[in-house]
């Protein structure tokens, strides 16, 4: 298959087809789990309508006392039971209910997390060295913990706001239809209003996250920088700034409360327990003095109508919840839809030369930060068994070069290939075994120390192992750990960061790729620890085609070429000493450097 | 949980606080009136002269308009004292916080309090409005029904109130059994998550090693266990859950029992044991509507014993009157310090004289950074005194000092501003020519001339669209305009390339020049061979000092130091080919 195909098909596995509608995040998030969910609710409408029978015997109750003649004490006793009955049952589908929905909740993060980590084996490396994985982590995080709420509690939840008021309604019109309309007309209102009170609510909504969304910009921003906030005297600026956020969030509550409270309130009112009871009540004494109806009818009033608007109190924040898991869900759904890195089929690299030709290469624009052309079109030959040295200030694009070799991102255009053959058209497992690299940012994982370097070539002997990490000048170390090499990083092999990196060095000792990226250690490790790094890398170094970023010109100076580069371009190359005779910029970085080492040298002999 | 909520919010705020909750608690009283007015009213209905119920049907309807006035008045309120605690809190928190010696604000501290000054208050701030009520209804109301029972059976009054004392007893017990459940099954979910993240974060090492397969068997091997614990974990929190609901439905079914019971013995009129039937359905809702205060209450009381830990943190004391410092003389004197127990400076002892440049040198761990942080009273000494200019620091007051000492930090953390904003952080009244001559000295002049729209660049998040190094050089310019006596540069060198570092090195030579006290925490051979003064210290004193020349010819643990940085720096990285 030609690369083309390959980059053509794999986008569609990941986007719906044209034409056929996306069905929602939501939906698809849900779908196997589609089955319990709907039991789920379905119990819990249950539950709350079984929540109702006790109340109705115990109204069947005050009938049999209150009848005509000697009240029937069988009968009395019966309902009793049946309202005990009533309630147990109540009880056994609401847990039903919970363990259930809470049960597909489980299975539905499981399935959440495996088709995760499934994708994330596939998007670009680079991807993750962005913001992919404080979105990774937001995803597992925060986002399917709105999806369970809605699927354990939200949902089961409005299915008992509906189920409640609608057996109530039957049960109290069966009993007297005129007390029946009263309480009827009486929910209406406050529903009136309380609908009243929703709407415009989602404009409020909005500002409402807002003001929250400044409280939090600002709070991460005085918390995150309050060292320089304090060390420069002035917690002017940051803390008047989420003082300020601070009030205009607290002003706003404020006015968006007094604006709406008259309303709330009234609803609130309408539809709460003690003003429902009490106006059945005087609405039945009313009665009753009329003829219009049986005193005992009132009781079943007192004791059922507040059903008809207990849940209502619930749907409102219930509303939001389903609004909040659906955006939650699409940001899962997000993270599953970045694109996969089209992984080759064919090539085979010829040797370890690698080869970049015209390569350009933007990050593309996030966030307010604007795309930003990074390599504008960067040509340079690594011959097999030679080693190459790009230097250049600071964001000249030497890391972003470094990591295209191993696939961290694409070229816009132009063209990476080893041995000949394009690092696209190579199956990921050739390209990873050509390629290693040896980053700052040392990720060991949370496995034994053995296991840490055995990556490097899995199946390999304990003796190997050893070996590898003599050669990494860290056998010694990890022979001082508790259990040696069986000790697990971060519980009990606590390594510093110089020690971390030569575990991974060791790593590349036993995998031996044949072309090795390293990006020179700029971070301060005691002299001793770096000598010993050094030493390792030396050797590592050798015989492999080699692509160094350094930050310091010494270590690099009897490199086999050094490539400067400078706004995405190479601008120079060439030995050390061709280099130095050309007089240009790579000249200007020495003789900078130069004349402090001059100095110091000559106190140290 | 009132007292933490009325300590939080401060003195100022704990009266009308206080007074809204008492209306509140107040209002749930009336309800149980409302709720006891219902029992001579169905009496009377139901009794043989239905017409005698209208007198107490109209003191019911005046009950219930107390009520409705009483309750709107009271959630109005609550509504105001929330917007009020919201800016209360954030006040508190932020003027407090600032006051707090830096040395407090490790990693962990600033995650919690940044969850705390969002998530924390504003879950608080609902408080009073959704949480307190049903709160007080549930404890209030069926106190004043069970009360008024009293007046009429008493048997039944002291039934109800066994009941009750059952359920609180219950709601107690379960609503901690389902908190530590929750809590169970969010750490599992947590774990998993995490194992996703951590997945993530190693994708470049596990695809470097084709291990991606073996990799994501683990994994799942380790999802699948985790979803089998809160399987488990699922089934063992249900009967914690349904145990209050449970207690609840059986406590009233028990009272429907006994009325009945003496309702049918004769000793209890029918129209009364209705009515008082009624009265008990009543109070049992509030009661069971409780139990979904519950986790809302278990995290407000949690929230607010974070936002108190946070608010009882001491900051430094500060003197009663401050003594500026006389020049910029720097000395440690026997200076003792632990962090968290673990000694790090033991006997500390250094003079830094202005216009010189003193390198503290020495393996990590041997208390540089500590040493540094001390003299900017990130911590204070356990013993000895830290002077700048014969003063002692916790005499001369922190504004003072942190205009006498400006520390270039190892992590720059920029604000999501202008790059010229984060200069002027130092020096808000700074003009243009202010920032270009401490940008020439920092090497940030070259980062502003790159940059799309030079000085007004914003530079995202934390500065995240500018790389490391352009990032320290901004806080070095920062750190410059601040035009302070003493200068404290902290392994600032670290992320810069070989032009800047040498820059770097001028710049602090430079400094030295114009008469202040520079002191670097250096692990460049350049800055160290530059600086006027060397000070080696080991296991948090000072092994060896002097000149770089002196300490050459003492050929000791700085010299050794030296030598094995020459041959990491003599290191040439070749193909080199037998």
């Amino acid at each position: 298959m030609t690369r083309n195909d390959t980059a053509a098909a794999a986008p569609g596995r990941a986007e719906p087809g044209p034409g056929a509608p996306a069905p929602s995040p939501l939906k698809v998030l849900l779908a196997p789990v589609r089955g319990r969910v709907a039991a789920a609710v379905a119990l819990q409408g249950a539950a709350g309508a079984l929540g109702l029978v006790p109340l109705v015997c115990v109204a069947e109750i005050a009938r049999a006392l209150l009848g005509p003649g000697a009240p029937d004490h069988g009968r009395a006793w019966a309902l009793v039971g049946l309202a005990l009955a009533g309630a147990v049952a109540a009880l056994l589908a609401g847990a039903a209910s919970t363990l259930v929905g809470h049960l597909a909740d489980n299975d539905m993060q499981l399935a959440v997390r495996r088709s995760l980590a499934a994708h994330l084996s596939r998007v670009p490396l680079g991807w993750f060295s962005g913001r992919g994985s404080g979105r990774v982590k937001k995803a597992l995080h925060d986002d399917i913990g709105e999806v369970h709420s809605l699927v354990a509690h939200t949902l089961p939840d409005l299915a008992a706001v509906v189920a409640v008021p609608a057996v109530a309604l039957v049960y109290l019109a069966a009993t007297d239809w005129r007390l029946a309309l009263v309480a009827a007309a009486l929910v209406a209102a406050g529903i009136a209003l309380f609908a009243r009170a929703m709407a415009g609510g989602n404009a409020k909504l909005a500002e409402y996250a807002r003001a929250m969304n400044d409280i939090n910009t600002s709070a991460v921003e005085f918390v995150e920088g309050i060292q320089v906030v304090k060390h420069f005297g002035g917690h002017r600026r940051s803390h008047a700034r989420f003082l300020r956020a601070a009030d205009a969030f607290a002003d706003f509550f404020v006015s968006w409360a007094r604006a709406t409270t008259p309303v709330t309130v009234a609803s609130f009112l309408l539809l709460s327990a003690p003003t429902v009871t009490v106006a059945a009540v005087l609405a039945g004494t009313a009665f009753t003095a009329a003829g219009w109806t049986d005193p005992v009818s009132v009781v079943a009033f007192a004791l059922v109508a507040p059903a008809l608007c207990a849940p209502m109190n619930v749907i409102g924040s219930r509303v939001q919840q389903v609004q909040a898991a659906g955006a939650a869900a699409a940001r899962v759904a997000a993270v599953l839809a970045v694109p996969a890195l089209p992984e080759g089929a064919g090539g085979v690299p010829r040797d370890a030369g690698v080869v970049f030709e015209g390569v350009r290469f933007a990050y593309p624009a996030e966030g307010d930060r604007e795309a930003q052309e990074v390599l504008r079109g960067v040509d340079l030959v690594l011959e097999p068994g030679t080693v190459t040295a790009l230097v250049g200030p600071s964001g000249a694009g030497k890391s972003t070069l470094a990591a295209l070799p191993a696939r961290f991102h694409d070229p816009a255009s132009g063209s990476v290939s080893l041995g000949g053959a394009d690092v696209r058209d190579l199956p990921a497992e050739t390209l990873y075994r050509t390629v290693g690299f040896v980053f700052q940012d040392v990720r060991l994982l949370r496995e034994s120390v053995a296991d840490n370097i055995s990556l490097g070539r899995p199946g390999a002997t304990r003796a190997e192992v050893e070996a590898a990490a003599r050669a990494a000048r860290i056998h010694d170390r990890i022979e001082r750990l508790p259990r040696g090499y069986d000790s697990v990083v971060g519980e009990d092999a606590d390594l510093s960061g110089g020690e971390a990196q030569r575990v991974s060095i060791a790593r590349l000792f036993l995998a031996d790729p044949p072309v090795l990226v390293l990006d020179e250690a700029t971070a301060a490790v005691d002299p001793v620890a770096e000598a010993d790094i050094q030493d390792a890398l030396a050797d590592l170094a050798r015989d492999r085609t080699v692509l160094v970023i350094a930050h310091r010109l010494a270590t690099v100076t009897g490199a086999d070429r050094i490539a400067v580069m400078e706004d995405g371009r190479i601008t120079e190359s060439g030995t050390h000493g061709d280099l130095l005779a050309a007089g240009g910029r790579y000249a200007a970085l020495w003789n900078a450097r130069h004349r402090h080492d001059g100095t110091e040298e000559g106190e140290e002999q | 949980m009132i007292r933490a909520f009325l300590r939080a919010v401060g003195p100022d705020r704990a009266r009308p606080l206080a007074a809204a909750l008492a209306l509140t608690a107040f209002v749930s009283a009336v309800q149980g009136v409302v709720f006891a007015l219902l029992v001579p009213v169905l009496e009377r209905l139901l009794g043989p002269a239905p017409g005698t119920a209208a007198p107490w049907a109209l003191a019911l309807a005046a009950a219930t308009a107390v009520y409705a006035v009483l309750r709107a008045a009271s959630l109005y309120l609550n509504f105001r004292v929330g917007g009020s605690i919201s800016r209360a809190l954030h006040h508190r928190l932020g003027d407090h916080v600032v006051r707090l010696p830096l040395g407090w604000f490790t990693g962990a501290r600033l995650g919690e309090l940044n969850r705390i000054a969002t998530e924390g208050v504003s879950r608080t701030t609902s408080l009073p409005v959704h949480t307190y009520p049903p709160l007080a209804d549930a404890v209030v109301t069926p106190v004043v029904a069970v009360a008024a029972l009293a007046l009429f059976d008493w048997r039944l009054s002291l039934a109800c109130a066994a009941a009750l004392a059952v359920l609180w007893m219950v709601f107690d017990l379960s609503s901690d059994a389902v908190g530590r459940g929750d809590a169970a099954r969010d750490a599992v979910a947590d774990e998993a998550a995490d194992r996703v993240v951590e997945y993530a974060r190693a994708q470049p090492v596990l695809r470097a090693f084709g291990r991606d397969e073996r990799g994501r068997t683990s994994l799942d091997r380790a999802l699948a266990a985790e979803h089998r614990t809160a399987r488990t974990l699922l089934f063992r929190a249900v009967p914690a859950l349904f145990a209050y609901s449970f207690a609840v439905r059986a406590a009233l079914t028990g009272i429907l029992a006994f009325t009945l019971h003496l309702a049918l013995g004769g000793t209890l009129a029918a129209p009364t044991a209705v009515a008082l039937l009624v009265l008990a359905v009543r109070f049992a809702h509030p009661l069971s509507a409780a139990a979904e205060h519950g986790a809302s209450l278990r995290m407000a009381v949690n929230g607010l014993a974070r936002i108190n830990a946070v608010l009882d943190a001491r900051p430094l004391p500060e003197p009663a009157e401050p003594t500026p410092p006389r020049g910029a003389l720097v000395e440690f004197d026997a200076v003792r310090f632990a962090y968290d127990g673990e000694p790090v400076l033991d006997g500390l002892s250094l003079r830094a004289e202005p216009g010189t440049v003193t390198a503290l040198v020495g393996p990590s761990g041997a208390g540089k950074t500590t040493a540094a942080r001390l003299l900017a009273r990130f911590h204070d000494a356990d013993a000895g005194q830290v002077r700048v200019g014969g003063v002692d620091v916790r005499d001369i007051g922190g504004e003072e000092l942190s205009r006498h000492v400006a520390v270039v930090f190892q992590d720059v953390y920029l604000f999501d501003a202008t790059v010229a904003d984060n200069v002027r952080v130092a020096d808000p009244g700074a003009t243009l020519e202010d920032l270009e001559r401490v940008a020439a000295r920092s090497g940030l002049d070259r980062v502003v001339a790159e940059l799309p729209r030079g000085w007004d660049t914003r530079v995202g998040d934390g500065g995240t669209s500018l790389s490391g190094g352009q990032r320290q050089r901004v806080s070095i310019a920062r750190a410059l305009l601040k035009d302070a006596p003493v200068v404290v540069l902290d392994e600032a060198s670290a992320a810069l390339d070989a032009e800047n570092e040498a820059l770097l090195t001028a710049t602090a030579v430079g400094l030295a020049r114009e008469g202040r006290t520079v002191l670097v925490i250096a692990h460049r051979p350049a800055t160290v061979a530059a600086a006027d003064r060397i000070a080696f210290l080991d296991g948090g004193r000072v092994a060896e000092e002097g000149t770089p020349g002196e300490l050459l010819a003492l050929d000791g643990r700085h010299a050794a130091h030296v030598r094995a940085r020459e041959r990491a720096r003599g290191w040439r990285i070749t193909a080199a080919r037998p």
